[in-house]
């Protein structure tokens, strides 16, 4: 379902904030939205800046060269999982993938650059240089698949809400487990490549992929994003190289128009549009992040229901995987049957159920209070979106939590990434050294913060599309923020507590 | 063409990747590395039995060859040990990490590696086997070790497998070495009770009686801590060190810290001797307690340690097991 807006002048950007993350663009002065517009702050044209920056985004190597080094690691993480030591916390794969990995991403790629890992990722290669009978130059062929037609109804982040749900409820093994990781990477990649046989382009990263759908989400609060320079430019010019592809690169593998582009969302960054376009009106900006959030040209629930799982997922696992409670591990981890079913049940119930209920009911509240009158409905898809910069900055805080903590594996699994009593690099005797907890609190006290000032921001912001004036704007995303404040306060006392 | 050439090398870098690593990674373990090392290293694993234990759980070594084994645990924190007679313990190690040790075998025969840290409900089981063969005769089987204590159990005519339970009505329920060395000199002692291999083949409750006769003025509580003394006096510190980490390493699982019966294992096993308490002690003889430990209890789920300790370490724990009685 989708949420049709007007979209309204851009909010303040303070120019002194541009390029933090976690969507913090808090207006630092008060009046209405006009006036803020006109103090703006100007993106960064990152490749003007750097040009040895667009000589190699401009490279057709460059892409490869990513997805080489991350298939590298890939490829080391599968064998691992497969055939090294089923003890994690010694195994490569559960490691660099779970530990490295996933602190490079929700700590650093994401929150800043958004979606620039999937421009490195190995999972969907294989099947993009099959389509294209090439890895690096642009083979001037049809793409080889069987050109299927993903389904209209499918054109949205349903199944990818799905997917990650699934793999949630089976995160305690997959993520210690390391023949589990290897299997699953695998079969990621396996659906990844026969995706890629019958649909041509990235339809596996756009629709199914179930890490790409929150990466999606939280990259709009990113500073970083692909936009283009002057989109006047872009209506005038018929040919439309970035969507139909040319000599110097493929048309976009997301099945974007690089020209409507407006959120980070659906651009993976893989940059082919930098190389095709010959108006050279495509750049890299760096920006406020999370301007995008409050105006997309439709508000819709499949995103917003992300937004949730996200956010419910972001409450339960520090619960299951940083508490005390060893039961609740094993109904996780399916030491029983009936145990894993509750846990699945509480944990369906909690993402999809309590979690969007109670905010539909805030929602509703704010409906009520709102001129003009929109059906609650409405108002629970927009406010979802606020909900974005408080679920990546939970994620973040859940991160810190465990990266700081088993971060110290790494340095003895690259001697021993098997897990075979090797010592490559004389380090596989480094003892496991756990960051202190003092720090590790300060930094989740002070993301969890910043997270709940930019998603009150939001919320502000997006009752602002609807008000004109100030106080009745506060009045109406007034629940919301309630809502928002009740959850930090809840993870706080979880991690504090 | 230009093409094709442009993109042979990109494609050599895929597959050097995906397939060209793993080999990378499988040769250097099984070619480079025992190339390198100065002897055969086995790799074991070692895993809860209900995990499948050892792996391997039998390991071929010609007589005089260096090897080292490396044992890596798999799933729980693991302790390892190989006897009898080699000294060998490895400590404990938790899951990821390894221990090895280069041992040469200078005679063929049979050794045992054990796990020697509770790690559940079927440690005991935790066991795998150290074949030596000698290079020149590999078929040959060894002769069975001989062992003179159970032997001469066997033919007194001793059940080693009966199951000593607690006296209805003990002369003592307390015994006191202490006390006993104060009052050594105030009793009559008949000789033989003070020699360690009478001891060894009589049970504290004959020696009781045999105080009894000669000291009929003594009240038998008394005359019990002397019986506690003259058992524990002969022990040297140095055997009971050993015989207390042996202890402690193996036996401590089931039958407790103290000697209690009341290790994790305890309710495992259907029936657990309690050694902390003298009138558990009494009925009890030094060589059926050997016995007992080197060939296992039948029916009582204690495990066999004939193949792990040598007779003398089996003696330090029978040692051992009287001064948790009888000690204050």
């Amino acid at each position: 379902m989708t949420v049709p807006t007007q979209p309204s002048p851009a909010p303040d950007l303070a120019p002194s904030l541009r390029g933090v993350p976690l969507g913090l663009s808090f207006p630092l002065q008060g009046g209405d939205s006009q006036a803020w517009g006109e103090s703006r702050a100007r993106p960064i044209d990152l490749l003007a800046r750097f040009p040895v920056l667009k000589r190699m985004l401009k490279s057709r190597a460059f892409q490869p060269a990513l997805q080489w080094f991350a298939l590298a690691g890939f490829t080391l993480a599968v064998v691992a999982g497969l055939i090294g030591t089923p003890a994690g916390n010694r195994n490569f794969g559960i490691v660099f993938v779970w530990i490295v990995w996933w602190a490079a991403l929700m700590l650093m790629i994401v929150p800043f650059l958004g979606r620039a890992w999937c421009a490195a990722c190995p999972i969907p290669a294989p099947g993009e240089w099959l389509q294209r009978r090439g890895i690096i130059s642009r083979i001037p062929r049809r793409l080889r698949t069987l050109h299927y037609h993903w389904p209209r109804w499918l054109k949205n982040i349903w199944l990818q809400n799905a997917g990650f749900v699934l793999m949630a409820l089976f995160s305690a093994i997959i993520l210690t487990r390391p023949n589990i990781t290897a299997w699953a990477l695998l079969g990621l990649t396996a659906l990844g490549l026969a995706l890629s046989m019958m649909f041509d382009n990235r339809v596996f990263c756009r629709y199914v992929c179930p890490v790409g759908g929150f990466i999606g989400l939280y990259a709009t609060t990113a500073p970083l994003a692909l936009r283009v320079k002057d989109t006047d430019i872009c209506l005038m010019h018929t040919p439309k190289d970035c969507v139909t592809g040319n000599e110097y690169g493929y048309g976009c593998p997301w099945m974007t128009y690089p020209g409507g582009l407006t959120r980070n969302v659906d651009c993976g960054l893989c940059t082919e549009c930098l190389k095709t376009c010959p108006k050279d009106n495509i750049t890299l900006v760096w920006r406020a992040g999370g301007d995008e959030l409050p105006a997309p040209r439709e508000y819709r629930l499949d995103e917003a229901y992300k937004a949730f799982i996200m956010l419910g997922s972001a409450l339960i696992y520090p619960v299951v995987f940083l508490g005390p409670w060893g039961w609740l591990k094993n109904w996780a981890s399916i030491g029983s049957l009936t145990g894993w079913v509750l846990y699945a049940a509480a944990f369906l119930a909690i993402t999809l159920g309590v979690l969007p209920g109670v905010f539909w009911l805030v929602s509703a509240v704010s409906a009520a209070i709102a001129r003009p009158r929109l059906p609650t409905i409405q108002w629970f898809t927009r406010y979802a979106y606020a909900l974005t910069p408080l679920g990546l900055a939970a994620w973040v805080a859940f991160s810190f939590g465990f990266v700081l903590v088993n971060g110290s594996y790494a340095i003895s699994t690259l001697s021993d990434p098997l897990g075979w009593g090797w010592n490559l690099l004389g380090t596989a005797g480094v003892a496991w050294t756990p960051a202190d907890p003092m720090i590790i609190s300060v930094l989740q006290i002070g993301v969890l913060m910043i997270g709940l000032v930019s998603a009150l921001n939001t919320a502000y912001r997006i009752a602002r599309q609807s008000h004109e004036a100030n106080w009745p704007a506060i009045k109406a995303a007034l629940p919301i923020s309630v809502f928002m404040v009740a959850f930090v306060v809840i993870s706080l006392e979880m991690y504090l507590g | 063409m230009t093409m094709l050439r442009r993109e042979a090398l990109p494609i050599i870098v895929t597959l050097g990747i995906m397939l060209g690593l793993p080999a990378v990674l499988l040769g250097y373990e099984t070619l480079i590395r025992p190339a390198v090392s100065p002897n055969r290293i086995v790799e074991i694993h070692a895993s809860m039995p209900q995990n499948g234990g050892f792996g391997p759980d039998v390991v071929h070594v010609n007589q005089g060859e260096a090897v080292t084994l490396r044992f890596t645990a798999d799933d729980v924190t693991h302790g390892i040990a190989i006897g009898p007679g080699l000294g060998v313990d490895l400590g404990q190690f938790d899951p990821g990490h390894a221990a090895e040790v280069t041992l040469t075998f200078e005679q063929p025969g049979r050794y045992t590696y054990y796990c020697n840290t509770w790690c559940g409900d079927d440690h005991w089981r935790m066991r795998g086997v150290i074949d030596v063969v000698d290079p020149a005769n590999p078929d040959a089987i060894p002769a069975p070790q001989r062992d003179p204590v159970i032997e001469a159990l066997i033919a007194e005519g001793i059940d080693i497998d009966e199951i000593k339970r607690r006296p209805e009505h003990p002369d003592a329920n307390t015994a006191s070495a202490d006390a006993g060395s104060r009052m050594i000199g105030d009793v009559t002692i008949p000789p033989q009770i003070e020699e360690t291999a009478w001891q060894r083949t009589h049970t504290p409750q004959q020696a009781l009686d045999m105080l009894a006769l000669l000291n009929a003025d003594v009240p038998k509580a008394s005359l019990m801590n002397v019986v506690a003394y003259l058992w524990v006096r002969d022990i040297d510190p140095a055997t009971l060190a050993q015989g207390r980490t042996l202890y402690q390493k193996n036996c401590s699982g089931c039958h407790g810290e103290t000697g209690g019966g009341d290790g994790p294992g305890a309710d495992l096993a259907s029936f657990t001797p309690i050694f902390s308490m003298t009138i558990d002690t009494l009925p009890r003889r030094g060589d059926v307690l050997y016995a007992k430990i080197r060939r296992g209890g039948m029916g009582t789920g204690m495990p066999n340690w004939g193949t792990v300790f040598t007779p003398e370490e089996t003696w330090m724990l029978v040692d051992y097991l009287w001064t948790l009685a009888f000690r204050d």
